[in-house]
């Protein structure tokens, strides 16, 4: 017998004063065609005034949803069907429209994932934020200047200026204080962020999340974050609830639960993650069997028990209790067998892969010669790429890390063929030069080198059965054809774990995961040499992550595959990549084997990206904080590109000449004026 | 320009919102399931109201272009009845000025419509895939001059020119199939050309690219797949707009020449005489212009809402 | 802005060149004798010859073309076959006529529909909704001279409300004018009803949809207030793309509301014409519709882009 997953707020009675925020065993579903599924399954959690609490989960964990839910915006065919919401003592859930209108207006705020789109396109900034003024009474002339006074408060430099535009000519991490600002206009009790930074360059996200801490300091509402990025969290937010299907699996303060976790799931999810530089020839990821279950599907009492190492009889029949962790009585978790939690997961050894150096009898599978590419807008020249210069031994893989405007997506097009390299620049296989273009290359040349994109809906043809785009890939690549070339589809199926059952699907009806197999498969059809990966795995849910770069290890140490990874996340770069290159403003700035270039020292702007990265682990680093925007490509500065923004600049030289890519250690080369023993010098760590 | 279109936003907070209208399939589905998935799918389209009652107009006009005088109660051009009898037992929709069943004319005259709408409607439709499907994708100065021509001809008002057509080239059913059909190509080329523009710069082009994919390959193979929702929902529009020209055509004296039982002849044979309170034989026609074209768009509305959810 | 208007109006010179192109080709596909095609087989030769010459399809049939490119730029249309008067002085009244019916049926029509369609966007997919969406669709697939005919039977004929023939006598005061042109336009606003008011629900449902207007939501305004400052700026650019379309679908319809109600206007001008087969007068009529139509399309982009802040301070992107 099931007993009702009804339960008090976990830690009720815990803080005197009353909590900003208070969810009590919230039920929400969608409707849809008539039946209801169950997307909250009795959600409950408080936030004290001036504290932050963060929500994590993966995909379809329901984050997004209590987020919206304690503003009560539901959509359409979403309903609360049990619970409460209160915040500050008022109780959101029996609200009525005009009640709920003053609430929103004047207790609680909220911060989306995409700033650009969360602003009216047609209406000038400044009229949007003065808005959120005059809704508590103001007059236009007193919102106006309280408009201007909560612009500066987010660190906007020119008020008046950037109230005096459109939304869309406003930068992306602009755009977001913006709302920020229009956020925090009635000092509102509670703040809600939803993804805030999603989507925003590593180094602006960093900015934003700094000024959210500052502002944090600055007044008492409560702070209710949802991420899926644990680092973030853990550098924001005081305490920190584990979501899974619809539920709060585990709770506590954010340090201990990712120190320490004590729930099969936060243990599973924590070891899917690069952590503490470890590398790929160390250990492989964990990965957490089976998969994350559909939006309101018809769950056993724990919603994890079918992925569960622990699982047992018992799972499936009563609800998990409420286990408190510790002695300070702000932890619990969700589990029958909270007391085993250490048998989760063995450490899975690495994988064994030996590079050999280029030498003069084996060139390097992959060359960049002078490669640039300068594209044409409408009478201004575009330079993209600047002089890349790159090798790639057979079996290593190149890590390529940037920001927005970076030029490494132009890079993968650039070494595939899909956009010409510009005149003097040459691209090598083997030592031997090929077309600028793929329709100028050899069939052989286009099998050896392929591709993996970041999208899997949109990689795949969706009309396409996945046989039929396994098959033709190897028809193509190889001209392999008719029954050989059906047993070759299905030997790159078992490869990568798909079963025959999969091949006869079409990519809609298959996971994230299954779709990024899929295309893993189609790219390695031909047996290629070398591989190019753009951002394979930031679509992909974190679990998810780790099996495909397993994976991906696996087949490289099993082909003897090269590697070009394109990423933005610096714990998956330094996992996979054997060398790194740091690319800004289509320029390498730096480059060299991973250790060197995680352990230092670095160009300026590799310390301020490394610095820019929140922490899962809780490490202690040195903000580095860049002043300005990421310039527009078509319009690069004088000299070294990165001179306005480098903290260490040194005027007279930096903004007149372009510094060369130099050496400072064997393999590890720089782009920076400052001598290298000067670097080591600055960049030494605090004892 | 499709009388449907439906609005695509971006969803608010959570997906499920703008998610399945359709049968639901779990990754991972057997085969099996997936077939289900699909006959539910076509299960859904067939309980929509609109499309069922779309569906059996249709039926019911096609029924009686194919079996025509076979079973009209009376000859359509049987002129030995009553004179301007109105609607009675003997004669359902009465009798018109010169003693005619109105309800057998009307009746046979839904072979007129057939024989030329469906078909206009067609040959323009596949023109305009081919044109737009090579606009989209080729892109580049093809792209920019096609336009251009696309947009004169859409300027062109579809009854006036055809009329000037009908004058300077004769009163025939093919002058009339051609000029629609001409006319339909611009219009569906726009409509495939920004499905093609939008599925263009997916990855899958591109990987097809890489795999040394020929640019015919890709048109055609790949992408015209995937745009076939379009497709099919502007071909329903399409053939309401073709049965709606050729009936203001023929009204406007462009058509088969009387004694055809014509719908549009039909109407402007008559108006002039709904001042003299025989209206029935102005009624009925005009009636069954409309239910076609109705149903049409019914039809197509409905293709339009299981396209758009899948 | 400048830039943007410069362009449209080279693409509108373009297009009425293609425009002239495709009517030559219309009129002159046909190799052999114009002019013995349009007087028939019985016609003396001499008279043949005549007409030709007046046509000035004797001429080479380049120099003809060049002509025609000329024709529609200077607006010259040269004469009518029937009456011998110049083209231009015989459609332009006649245009004015139709554009005074079509400008009270848009009047009529654009406030209804766009309120009917704001409406049915509030209340989507409940009856009212239906309702709207229904009827709209029911309505404009009915053709034009359908609805004439029913409106005249019934109003005209039956309650004796209406003229059964338009046409205003010289001299009505305009609000006399209206008992004469209200039901032709009736017709024409249960044509245009539908397609406007479901263009609008969608335009309205898609910024309904959108992150600015939950944004505007949280903030704590009132729907009628999000509708107001925030959605309707937004959601009537689409609105007005399809009524500048309408227009040109608007003159196909009136041809046979004109017929029907016995008005005197482009339509009418332009069946005695084909009755007559007065080629000049047809090409003037079509050529000249096709101008109306660029210029409405391009008034019409201008104000949406005039509304669309991105393209009205010309960001290169």
């Amino acid at each position: 017998m099931t007993t009702s997953s009804s339960s008090p707020s976990p830690l009720a009675g815990q803080t005197a004063t009353a909590a900003a925020l208070e969810v009590d065993d919230l039920h929400v579903v969608y409707t849809v065609r008539g039946i209801d599924r169950a997307v909250l399954r009795g959600v409950s959690f408080s936030v004290a005034p001036g504290e932050a609490f963060g929500l994590v989960g993966e995909s379809g964990c329901g984050k997004s949803t209590t987020a919206y839910a304690a503003l009560r915006y539901l959509p359409r065919n979403g309903k609360i069907v049990s619970g409460t919401v209160t915040v500050a003592g008022r109780d959101v859930t029996s609200m009525s429209t005009s009640e709920l209108q003053s609430f929103r207006a004047s207790e609680a705020s909220m911060v989306y994932q995409d700033p650009a789109q969360a602003m009216n396109p047609t209406l000038k900034v400044g009229k949007q934020v003065i808005e959120s003024f005059t809704l508590l009474g103001q007059s236009r002339h007193e919102a106006a200047k309280s408009a201007m006074e909560a612009l500066r408060k987010v660190r906007i430099a020119d008020p008046a200026r950037v109230m005096d535009r459109y939304p869309f000519q406003l930068s992306g991490g602009m755009q977001q204080r913006v709302v920020i600002a229009m956020a925090l206009a009635c000092n509102p009790k509670l703040l809600v962020l939803d993804e805030p930074t999603t989507g925003l360059d590593a180094t602006v996200e960093a900015e934003v999340l700094d000024l959210v801490r500052v502002l944090r300091q600055e007044t008492d509402a409560a702070v209710l974050l949802i991420a899926h990025n644990l680092g973030i969290i853990r550098s924001l937010c005081d305490r920190v609830g584990v979501m899974y299907a619809g539920k709060i699996v585990e709770e506590g303060p954010s340090g201990e639960v990712f120190d320490d976790p004590q729930h099969p799931y936060t243990v599973g999810l924590l070891r899917s993650l690069p952590r503490r530089g470890v590398r790929k020839t160390e250990q492989a990821l964990s990965t957490i069997p089976g998969i994350l279950p559909l939006i309101g599907s018809d769950l056993p009492t724990c919603v994890f028990v079918d992925r569960c190492p622990l699982a047992d009889e018992i799972c499936r029949t009563e609800v998990p209790p409420m286990v408190p962790v510790g002695v300070n009585g702000d932890r619990y978790t969700r589990c029958h067998h909270s007391d085993r939690v250490v048998e989760v997961d063995e450490i899975k050894p690495g994988v064994d892969i030996t590079v050999l150096a280029p030498s003069d009898t084996k060139p390097d599978v992959l060359e960049l010669s002078h490669v640039s590419k300068t594209f044409k807008q409408r009478n201004l020249a575009v330079p993209a790429l600047v002089d890349v210069e790159l090798g790639l031994a057979e079996g290593e893989t190149l890590g390529i890390v940037g920001e927005s405007g970076s030029g490494k997506s132009t890079l993968a097009k650039t070494m595939l063929g899909i956009e010409s390299a510009d005149d003097g620049g040459v691209v090598s296989l083997d030592g031997r030069a090929v077309a600028p273009a793929t329709g100028g290359r050899s069939a052989e040349d286009k099998r050896s080198m392929q591709m993996v994109f970041q999208n899997p809906d949109s990689a795949l043809n969706r009309a396409w059965s996945v046989r039929r785009i396994l098959m033709r890939s190897v028809q193509k690549l190889t001209g392999i054809k008719g029954e050989e070339a059906n047993k070759r589809v299905e030997t790159l199926a078992t490869h990568l774990r798909l079963t025959p059952r999969h091949l006869d699907l079409k990519p809609r009806q298959l996971s994230g995961g299954l779709k990024q197999r899929v295309a893993i498969a189609r790219a390695f059809a031909g047996d290629p040499k070398i591989v190019v990966c753009d951002e394979p795995t930031s679509a992909l849910d974190v679990s998810v992550q780790a099996a495909i770069l397993n994976l991906l290890a696996d087949l490289q140490s099993e082909q003897r595959t090269s590697y070009v990874f394109i990423t933005h996340d610096m714990g998956v770069v330094r996992y996979l990549a054997d060398r790194i290159a740091v690319m800004y403003l289509g320029r390498i700035q730096e480059i060299g084997p991973t250790d060197d270039v995680f352990h230092g020292p670095n160009h300026p702007y590799t310390e301020a990206l490394l610095s820019a990265i929140p922490s899962v682990d809780g490490e202690e680093k040195v903000r580095i904080r860049l002043d300005g925007e990421i310039p527009s490509p078509a319009n690069p500065p004088s000299g070294c590109v990165f001179h306005p923004r480098c903290p260490r600049v040194m005027i007279g030289i930096c903004d007149v000449t372009e510094p060369p890519l130099a050496e400072v250690s064997p393999g590890h080369a720089m782009r920076c004026h400052i001598p290298v023993e000067q670097l080591i010098e600055l960049q030494r760590k605090p004892a | 320009m499709s009388f449907t279109d439906q609005p695509s936003g971006t969803g608010m907070p959570p997906t499920i919102a703008t998610e399945t209208v359709m049968a639901p399939v779990a990754p991972d589905a057997s085969p099996s399931e997936r077939k289900q998935a699909r006959r539910e799918n076509w299960r859904l389209i067939r309980k929509r109201p609109a499309f069922i009652l779309g569906c059996a107009i249709v039926f019911v006009w096609v029924v009686c272009a194919i079996l025509g005088n076979r079973i009209t109660p009376h000859h359509p051009l049987d002129f030995r009845g009553p004179i301007n009898v109105s609607p009675s037992w003997d004669y359902l929709f009465g009798t018109d000025k010169t003693g005619r069943d109105v309800l057998s004319r009307v009746m046979a005259g839904a072979r007129d419509v057939l024989k030329i709408a469906p078909l206009a409607a067609i040959i323009g439709v596949v023109c305009g895939v081919i044109v737009g499907m090579f606009m989209g994708y080729l892109g580049g100065v093809l792209d920019l001059v096609a336009s251009r021509i696309v947009e004169s001809f859409l300027a062109l008002p579809t009854v006036l020119i055809g009329l000037l057509a009908i004058t300077t080239l004769g009163n025939s059913s093919w002058v009339v199939i051609g000029v629609i059909a001409t006319l339909f190509t611009p219009i569906v080329a726009r409509t495939v050309r920004s499905a093609v523009l939008a599925e263009r710069d997916l990855d899958y082009v591109t990987s097809a690219k890489l795999r040394g994919e020929g640019k015919l390959f890709i048109m055609f193979r790949e992408i015209l797949p995937n745009v076939t929702g379009p497709i099919i929902v502007e071909l329903t529009v399409r053939i309401g707009y073709a049965v709606f020209t050729v009936a203001t055509l023929s009204f406007l004296g462009a058509g088969p020449p009387p004694p055809s039982p014509d719908w549009g002849a039909q109407v402007s044979d008559n108006y002039n005489s709904i001042v003299a309170g025989f209206w029935w034989t102005t009624f009925f026609p005009a009636l069954a212009i409309a239910s076609l074209v109705i149903a049409a768009n019914l039809i197509a509305d409905s293709v339009q809402s299981v396209v758009e959810a899948s | 802005m400048r830039r943007f208007i410069l362009q449209r109006l080279a693409s509108i010179v373009v297009t009425l060149w293609l425009l002239a192109t495709i009517v030559f080709l219309l009129v002159n596909v046909l190799p052999g004798d114009v002019g013995r095609q349009i007087l028939g087989p019985f016609a003396p030769q001499v008279e043949v010859d005549a007409f030709n010459t007046r046509l000035g399809t004797d001429k080479p049939l380049l120099e003809q073309y060049f002509q025609s490119i000329k024709r529609i730029f200077t607006l010259d249309f040269g004469d009518s076959y029937q009456s011998g008067t110049s083209v231009l002085d015989i459609i332009l009244p006649a245009l004015g006529r139709s554009g005074k019916l079509a400008l009270l049926a848009f009047v009529i029509t654009i406030p209804i529909s766009i309120a009917a369609g704001i409406y049915a966007a509030r209340r989507q997919d409940k009856f009212a909704d239906r309702v709207v969406v229904n009827a709209g669709l029911a309505s404009s697939s009915i053709p034009e001279f359908v609805t004439a005919a029913l409106l005249l039977s019934v109003f005209a004929v039956h309650w004796k409300l209406g003229k059964a023939f338009a046409n205003p006598p010289a001299g009505t005061s305009l609000f006399g004018q209206l008992e004469y042109l209200l039901l032709p336009a009736l017709a024409m606003v249960f044509a245009y009803f539908g397609y406007i008011a479901r263009m609008t629900r969608a335009g309205v449902i898609s910024a309904l949809m959108s992150d600015y207007t939950r944004t505007a939501t949280m903030k704590g305004l009132s729907s009628n207030q999000v509708m107001r400052r925030h959605i309707l700026r937004n959601a009537l650019a689409p609105t007005i793309t399809v009524i500048s379309v309408q227009i040109g679908y608007l003159i196909g319809g009136i041809i046979g509301v004109e017929k029907v109600f016995n008005y005197a206007g482009l339509g009418s001008t332009m069946l005695s014409a084909v009755g007559a087969k007065d080629i000049p007068v047809l090409q003037g009529a079509v050529l000249l519709v096709g101008i109306v139509y660029m210029f409405s399309t391009l008034l019409a982009d201008l104000l949406i882009a005039y509304l669309n802040p991105r393209v009205r301070l010309e960001v290169t992107r």
